[in-house]
C-alpha cells in the first residue's frame, strides 16, 4: 500500500484531535522588520583574486593589445608557421655551446639532504610537537611539520642558533655535522647517524618500514630504540653478548618488525657509505663493527688480519699435491 | 509538555510576514541590514586558540528538545571561513552536474548537397561555395555548441576541507541542527504532520526553507515534504552546494558522523573505515512520539 493512503487511513480517527501550537510569540512587535529574504552564502562565493586571469582572445581589434599581428610580429617563417624552439637556421646552439656547468649542471651522484637546525628543534619541543623523551626520527620530523619533506638522500643534522638547544635529545638523522653532534652531547643527548635511501625515506613516512631497525644495526642500540611492549625488549650490552648471540636477538626483533612493517630498512652497500657510517666521529650505526685499533676506512685492514699470499699459494699447493686421483 | 527550545537556532516570529508594511519610502521601521538574513547576519567569532573544540547541542526529534552536548574538534565544526575553497567545491560540483547535451548543426551536418551555387566570377554578387555555409539563411552554425562533458576535478583534500568548512560555516551561523534518532514521519500520522512540523519551528517558505538529511531512505517523510517549505535528501546524496543553499540544515546525528568519516582532511578512507547504517530497530513507536509532541 502506499505510504500517503495509509497516513490517510489510520488519520480518521484522529481528525477530531485539537493541538494548540505550544510556540508562542516571542519577538516584540516593534521588533518584526519590514521586508526579509532568505540569502545563502552561495550569492557572494568567489575565488581568490589572483585565481582569475584576464583572458586574451588574439586577433579582436586595437584596444585588446593583441589584435592585427596578434602578437607575431611582421612576415617571417614565425608570422606564416613556425620554428623549432632553440633551434639557430644550422648554426650550433646555445644549448650545446654554453651548456650548464658546476653547480647548474645536474650530477645524479650528488648527496642532497635537509638541513635542520637545533633552533628549531628546540622550539618544537617548547610548543610540544616533539616529544624529548622518544628517539627523534625522520618520521617525527616530517610529521610534526619540523621538516616540510625530505630530500632525496635524507635529513642532515646542523647547529645554527645551538645556544637555544636546551634539552638533551635522541636524534636519529642521515647525517650530522660536528658542532651539531657537540652541543647535543654537552646536554646529554645522543646523536645517530644511519644510512637512508631515497625510497627508504618514502616508505619511512608512509609507515612501511620502521625508521632506524635494520639487519646490521647496534644490539645496544636496540635494547634503547625499541619501544617497549612493541617488541620484547633487549637488555644486553655488547661485552656480555657474543656475536652468534647478538645475531640472534638481531634476527628475533627484525622478525618482530617483519610481521609489522611491509619493507625492510636497508643497509648501505657502497664503499664510501659504509666508510662514513663506519665513523665514529660521524656518530654512525656501523661504529660498532670497527675492532680495536681499526681505522673505518676498508682500505686498510689490522695487521693479523691481511692476507698472507704466500702461505695461502704454499697452502694450496700443498693440497693439490697430495690429491688421490690426478689427472694431470 | 515543556515548550520546547532551540538553542542553536535564532528566535523566529510565529506569525507570517504578510503584516509588512506597503509603503517603500524609508520609515522608522525599515532597516537596509534587516532586508537579507542569513548573508549579512553576524558570524560569532571563532573559538579561542587555547580552547578550541566546539560544544553542539543534539536535539531531539520532532520536538527539538536539547538533550545533550557534544564536543567537535576544531576540524570538524570550528575551522575558519575559506569563501575561495567553498567557492571551487561548489563551481566542481556544477560544473559536474552538467548535462552538457547542447548540440548544433555544422556546415557539414546540415542536409544539402556540396555543389556551388553560383559561379566564382561573372554574376556580380559575393562569391558562394555550398548552401550550407553559416553566412546563408539556413546553413550551419559557425562553430556552436557539440555535446561535450564539462566536468572538472578538484584535488580530494581540498574537496574535505569545502565539505567541512561548509558544516563549520553553518554551524557557527547556527543554521546546522542536529537531531537524534531518526528524522521521519510517525505511523500514524495525519496528512499535515510535515507542514505542522516545519510551522512550528519556522523552517518553511518565508523562514528560508529547510533541508532534512537522513542517514537512509524516508518514503514518507518525502511524499508528505512540499518542496516550497524545503528538500530531504540522503547523505550520499548531498553535496556542498545543497548544505550552503538552504536556510537550515536539519541533519540526523549519525549521517553527520558518516560525512566526517569519508571527508577525513588526510584523504584517507578505505575498506576500514566504519559507516554508520540504518537500523530498522531503533525507531521508536509512532504513537509515543506523536503524543509527547501534541501533549
Amino acid at each position: 500500500m502506499p505510504p500517503r493512503l495509509r497516513a490517510l487511513r489510520l488519520a480518521v480517527s484522529f481528525l477530531s484531535v485539537h493541538h494548540a501550537s505550544p510556540i508562542t510569540p516571542l519577538v516584540a512587535p516593534f521588533l518584526l522588520p519590514v521586508q526579509q529574504r532568505s540569502a545563502s552564502i552561495l550569492s557572494s562565493l568567489s575565488d581568490t583574486p589572483g585565481a582569475y586571469q584576464k583572458r586574451i582572445r588574439k586577433g579582436r581589434g586595437p584596444s585588446s593589445g593583441k589584435g592585427k599581428t596578434a602578437g607575431r610580429g611582421q612576415k617571417g617563417q614565425h608570422a606564416h608557421g613556425k620554428v623549432p624552439a632553440g633551434f639557430q637556421g644550422g648554426q650550433t646552439p646555445l644549448s650545446i655551446t654554453q651548456p650548464p656547468r658546476g653547480k647548474n649542471k645536474h650530477v645524479p651522484f650528488k648527496v642532497e639532504m635537509s638541513p635542520i637546525n637545533l633552533d628549531r628543534i628546540q622550539s618544537w619541543i617548547d610548543q610540544g610537537r616533539l616529544n624529548p623523551e622518544r628517539p627523534i626520527t625522520i618520521r617525527d620530523l616530517t610529521r610534526t611539520r619540523c621538516l616540510h619533506g625530505v630530500k632525496k638522500d635524507g635529513v642532515k643534522l646542523l647547529s645554527r642558533n645551538a645556544d637555544q638547544l636546551k634539552t638533551a635529545i635522541k636524534i636519529i638523522v642521515s647525517r650530522a655535522s660536528a658542532s651539531a653532534i657537540a652541543h647535543v652531547e654537552a646536554l646529554g643527548g645522543t646523536v645517530l647517524t644511519r644510512f637512508y635511501t631515497p625510497e627508504a625515506i618514502k616508505r619511512i613516512r608512509a609507515r612501511q618500514t620502521h625508521p632506524t631497525i635494520s639487519l646490521e644495526a647496534d644490539p645496544e642500540f636496540l635494547s634503547r630504540a625499541v619501544r617497549s611492549g612493541q617488541v620484547e625488549s633487549i637488555v644486553a650490552t655488547r661485552a656480555a653478548m657474543s656475536d652468534t648471540e647478538a645475531a640472534e636477538k638481531i634476527k628475533q626483533v627484525c622478525a618482530e618488525i617483519a610481521a609489522k612493517y611491509k619493507y625492510r630498512l636497508p643497509d648501505a652497500t657502497s664503499r664510501k657509505d659504509i666508510e662514513y657510517y663506519r665513523d665514529p666521529a660521524h656518530r654512525g650505526y656501523l661504529s660498532h663493527t670497527v675492532k680495536e685499533g681499526e681505522s673505518p676506512s676498508l682500505f686498510f685492514k689490522l695487521p693479523g688480519e691481511a692476507k698472507d699470499r704466500n702461505r695461502q699459494l704454499a697452502r694450496r699447493k700443498a693440497v693439490k699435491a697430495s690429491a688421490e686421483n690426478r689427472l694431470f | 509538555m515543556a515548550t520546547p527550545a532551540r538553542w542553536a537556532v535564532p528566535l523566529l516570529i510565529r506569525n507570517p510576514v504578510c503584516s509588512r508594511t506597503i509603503t517603500t519610502s524609508t520609515s522608522a521601521h525599515a532597516s537596509v541590514s534587516d532586508i537579507t538574513t542569513s548573508v549579512s547576519s553576524h558570524i560569532p567569532p571563532l573559538p579561542p586558540i587555547d580552547n578550541p573544540w566546539v560544544h553542539a547541542t543534539i536535539h531531539s526529534f520532532p520536538s527539538l528538545e536539547p538533550l545533550l552536548f557534544r564536543k567537535y574538534p576544531p576540524w570538524k565544526l570550528a575551522l575558519p571561513i575559506r569563501r575561495d575553497i567553498l567557492h571551487r567545491a561548489v563551481v566542481y560540483e556544477a560544473d559536474n552536474a552538467r548535462q552538457g547535451t547542447a548540440n548544433t548543426k555544422w556546415r557539414s551536418e546540415v542536409h544539402g548537397s556540396a555543389h556551388k551555387i553560383r559561379p566564382q566570377k561573372g554574376s556580380g554578387r559575393a562569391r558562394l561555395g555550398d548552401k550550407k555555409s553559416p553566412m546563408l539563411r539556413g546553413g550551419g552554425v559557425a562553430f556552436g555548441p557539440k555535446p561535450r562533458d564539462f566536468g572538472t576535478d578538484l584535488p580530494g583534500k581540498v574537496y574535505n576541507l569545502a565539505w567541512r568548512t561548509a558544516l563549520s560555516h553553518r554551524f557557527r551561523k547556527g543554521e546546522l541542527i542536529i537531531v537524534q534518532g531518526r528524522i521521519d514521519v510517525p505511523g500514524n500520522s495525519r496528512m499535515d504532520y510535515v507542514e505542522e512540523l516545519f510551522r512550528t519551528h519556522g523552517w518553511g517558505r518565508g523562514l528560508g526553507r529547510s533541508l532534512l538529511v537522513t542517514l537512509g531512505e524516508r518514503p514518507m517523510l518525502e511524499s508528505l515534504l512540499d518542496p516550497r517549505d524545503g528538500r530531504k535528501t540522503t547523505w550520499t546524496e548531498l553535496d556542498v552546494r545543497a548544505v550552503l543553499g538552504m536556510g537550515r540544515v536539519v541533519i540526523e546525528e549519525r549521517a553527520l558522523s558518516n560525512l566526517f568519516k569519508i571527508t577525513r582532511l588526510d584523504g584517507r578512507i578505505g575498506p576500514s573505515t566504519k559507516l554508520d547504517q540504518e537500523e530498522d530497530d531503533d525507531w521508536e513507536e509512532g504513537e509515543q512520539e506523536q503524543e509527547r509532541w501534541e501533549g
